[in-house]
């Protein structure tokens, strides 16, 4: 009997190892997975059709929170590649992906940029700043790095990818003097962005904005009644028109913030909602990168011009 | 006008029969005994006809009317034991409970409840203790205490759960001098009781329980050694005394 | 320094431990506390399922939700212990971890929908008393005044109804509409709480204050106000030490100052240690000399 059972144990281990034995590059399907809908966006863009690109996180959705279930993981399986941001964006994810690199081809977009182009954190000297997409030139590179990702992994395609590369960061540079413009509009002592968490200090490096959160660089950062009086404090020092809410975070510390003001006699309104950590719905505008930058520029300067 | 009247009461609980067809019709006045061994249903057949028990079959009338809960005229007294002793209240107001019924809801009680319940307090012997924190109450303070809340009650007829267990001498003759008190009052007292020796000196009535109503009377023609034998079986052991 | 948010989280916190404090005592004495740490954690799943359904994050609608599911675990508890051979603890455990987990889960469909996050429904987990505005503490006002008001009214029959819930109903007192009441009291102070202390640490407030009080008399109504005081102070001198750097979170706070005082008085109060210490000398020392 024990025999027999040792047999089975053995059989069946060896089908388990054999089922979790990397695929040959001939037999891919090109299933990709990113972490973000931004670096969805851009895989997709590269990719023009040819891979089926998913994204785990959808519109509305906390990166920095976010617990992955057993679908997303089942996801994360089937996937030949996968991307994520990095720089502890996905904050509560970093174990799964140690775990899938063992097996597939993970890559950390943010961690491909040089560390001295990027903003260091103000909780932590070891970590960054990990909203690296708001600068446009910082997400170009990022781009660029999934694009030799892409040639590497699925060779097949490397012409058709190094063209619609090209192609996206020409849109992006359109992208850089879209906003631009539109930013002179504002005059330069109101290029001031507050809004629910510091999730724009690299939008704020590039495109010239004082910028502040209530929370810090990711949302599970405690705040208190301080840091709600230290807001409340400076919007009405700088006499600021206009707040912003996110659409990944909760609201109510922000309409806390414009009551507090208000009490003071000063008015604020919120001037719109940006898009921090997600993107927009999908299948609109908002739902890609261009769109959803647009989105906030747009927003943001029609309210503070 | 029978103090009470029990017809076929049976009382189950997990589907063991505690109680089966008792029937017993007590007149008023008297003082009874409700005797039994141990786990022969007497406390159940006391809150079956209190109407504490929803899963009760049988015709129970107190003083001639069904038994509502809210009819004042019935003052019961538990055992001591039911109750946690470490609430934070003094015996004065143990005893102003009795006077919750007479009160009204959202009232607060009067200066006449107030007068009353010391009283009450007084003819149990414990005005002195009117400010003490019960916990710090001995077993036959407590008991006093409880006995006075039911007095408070001014209640008709009263139902008392093992009022002398635990309870030192001095106490037990307290509270059956209360009770004898009641019956010259003509109110009508029922009473479980353990202590077989001091059935015939206390009670002019009894009522023998053992899973039913096995003999019920004037103590002297009912508590004689071949109905004890009938309802304690082989559990009686001190026969020669009685 | 003292206007605007900072002085509304200390009232709203003041109001919440006043009446956490009153319907605390009472649950306390019925030995019940526990049950309301129960039905603290059952108002998650109210609060997601409300939003789920609605698509409201309005208040009075999660606070609608909340107090549904609050409620319905007390009965359940009651039901578990009434028709199986469970006992209390097991029922309350149950319960509590049940409801507590579908909680979750529904919150982790909340976090996956696009407009989830923003609702800002994962607060109430932990609490968010920083965020609070006039509108909550209207609530909680409200709240604060129906408690006071009707521990007042009903406050001898509930004395009673704990201590001897047999003689209550032998003298005709309405027992189960005066349960009823006093668990609709407790749920009203959950769900109006929650939003500043989150679901895991209501039932601190609903507990310390009332432990703490009952070390110092040996009175219903003085155990009442102290409990309720201690509830209030509590609340204040959490929110003024959370205010003092940035960062710090209210809630736990609150919960920790309560602590303390219990601490204390579970040292210094007439009941409490140092004093048994003492009357032990004293004792001996009258041994030693008779």
């Amino acid at each position: 009997m024990k025999r027999f059972l040792g047999v089975v144990v053995f059989s069946l281990s060896l089908l388990l190892f054999g089922c979790s034995a990397d695929t040959t590059k001939e037999d891919r399907e090109g299933v990709v997975v990113a972490t973000t809908g931004q670096i969805a966006d851009a895989i997709k863009a590269i990719s023009g059709g040819h891979l089926q690109v998913s994204a785990l996180m959808g519109p509305g959705v906390d990166p920095h929170l976010y617990k992955a279930t057993q679908s997303d993981l089942s996801k994360l399986d089937k996937a030949e590649v996968i991307f994520y941001n990095g720089l502890h964006l996905e904050g509560q994810m970093l174990d799964i992906f140690e775990q899938m690199s063992k097996s597939k081809s993970v890559l950390a977009v943010g961690e491909t940029l040089n560390k001295s182009d990027l903003l260091a954190s103000d909780d932590d000297a070891m970590l960054h700043d990990p909203h690296i997409w708001f600068d446009i030139e910082l997400w170009k590179g990022v781009v660029q790095a999934i694009g030799t990702k892409l040639q590497e992994e699925y060779p097949e395609f490397k012409d058709d990818f190094v063209a619609n590369e090209k192609e996206y960061l020409k849109q992006l540079d359109e992208l850089q003097v879209y906003a631009k413009n539109r930013v002179n509009e504002i005059p330069e002592k109101q290029r001031i962005l507050v809004t629910a968490h510091d999730a724009f200090n690299y939008f704020g490096r590039s495109q010239g904005f004082d910028v502040r959160g209530l929370q810090g660089l990711s949302t599970d950062s405690e705040y208190g009644v301080k840091d709600v009086q230290e807001m409340v404090n400076f919007l009405v020092a700088n006499k600021i028109k206009a707040i912003f809410i996110e659409s990944s975070v909760s609201d109510k510390a922000m309409k806390a913030v414009i009551e507090g003001a208000k009490e003071k006699g000063h008015d604020i309104v919120i001037g719109g909602e940006l898009f921090s950590d997600a993107m927009g719905a999908e299948g609109t505008k908002e739902g890609t990168y261009i769109g959803m930058y647009q989105h906030n520029i747009d927003t943001i300067v029609d309210a503070l011009k | 006008m029978y103090a009470l009247t029990v017809e076929n009461l049976s009382v189950a609980y997990d589907k063991k029969t505690v109680l089966e067809n008792a029937s017993v019709s007590v007149p008023t006045g008297h003082l009874s005994a409700i005797i039994g061994p141990n786990g022969a249903g007497k406390s159940t057949f006391l809150k079956a006809i209190l109407n504490q028990l929803p899963n009760k079959v049988g015709r129970v009338e107190i003083l001639g009317k069904v038994f509502e809960p809210k009819s004042l005229v019935v003052g019961y007294v538990p055992q001591r034991n039911a109750v946690d002793w470490d609430f934070p209240t003094n015996a004065l107001d143990i005893v102003l409970m009795g006077r919750y019924g007479h009160t009204g809801l959202f009232r607060r009680p009067s200066k006449k409840d107030k007068i009353l319940a010391q009283q009450a307090l007084a003819s149990v012997g414990m005005e002195d203790f009117a400010d003490r924190s019960i916990g710090q109450l001995s077993g036959g303070q407590q008991q006093r205490v409880f006995l006075a809340r039911a007095l408070a009650q001014n209640a008709d007829i009263y139902f008392l759960d093992e009022p002398f267990a635990g309870v030192d001498a001095a106490t037990e003759k307290t509270i059956i001098d209360i009770l004898k008190d009641l019956k010259a009052q003509g109110k009508s007292i029922f009473v479980v009781h353990h202590d077989l020796q001091t059935v015939k000196d206390y009670f002019d009535y009894t009522i023998l329980l053992n899973k039913t109503i096995l003999a019920s009377g004037a103590t002297e023609e009912v508590f004689t050694p071949a109905q004890l034998q009938k309802t304690y079986g082989g559990k009686l052991f001190m026969m020669q005394n009685v | 320094m003292l206007s605007g948010n900072l002085l509304w989280v200390l009232s709203g916190t003041m109001l919440l431990g006043i009446a956490a404090g009153i319907t605390g005592t009472f649950s306390f004495l019925q030995k019940q506390s526990l049950v309301g740490d129960a039905a603290a954690h059952a108002a998650l799943p109210g609060i997601a399922l409300a939003f789920l359904l609605t698509g409201q994050k309005e208040l009075p609608i999660l606070m609608l939700g909340a107090g549904i599911t609050s409620a319905l675990s007390v009965y359940c508890i009651q039901w578990i212990v009434s028709f199986s051979k469970l006992k209390a603890d097991a029922a309350i455990g149950l319960v509590l971890t049940v409801f507590f987990g579908i909680g979750v889960v529904f919150l982790t469909v909340v976090n996956r929908s696009p407009l989830g996050n923003q609702s800002g429904l994962n607060n109430f987990i932990f609490g968010k008393a920083a965020t609070m505005t006039k509108a909550d503490l209207m609530w909680l006002f409200i709240s604060a005044t129906i408690i006071i008001l009707v521990s007042l009214l009903l406050y001898k029959e509930w004395k009673l109804l704990i201590f001897d819930p047999v003689y209550a109903k032998g003298i005709g007192l309405p027992i189960e509409a005066l349960k009823a009441t006093l668990t609709v009291l407790i749920v009203m102070t959950i769900v109006t709480g929650i939003q500043a202390v989150g679901v895991i640490l209501m039932s601190a407030l609903l507990i310390i204050p009332a432990a703490s009080a009952k070390l110092w008399t040996k009175k219903l109504s003085s155990m009442l106000v102290l409990s309720a005081i201690i509830g209030g102070v509590s609340g204040i001198t959490g929110t003024f030490i959370s205010a003092m750097r940035t960062g710090l979170s209210t809630g736990p706070i609150i919960v920790l100052v309560a602590a303390a005082i219990f601490f204390l008085s579970y040292f210094i109060s007439p009941s409490g240690q140092i004093s048994k210490f003492r009357r032990k000398m004293q004792f001996r020392k009258q041994g030693e000399l008779g």
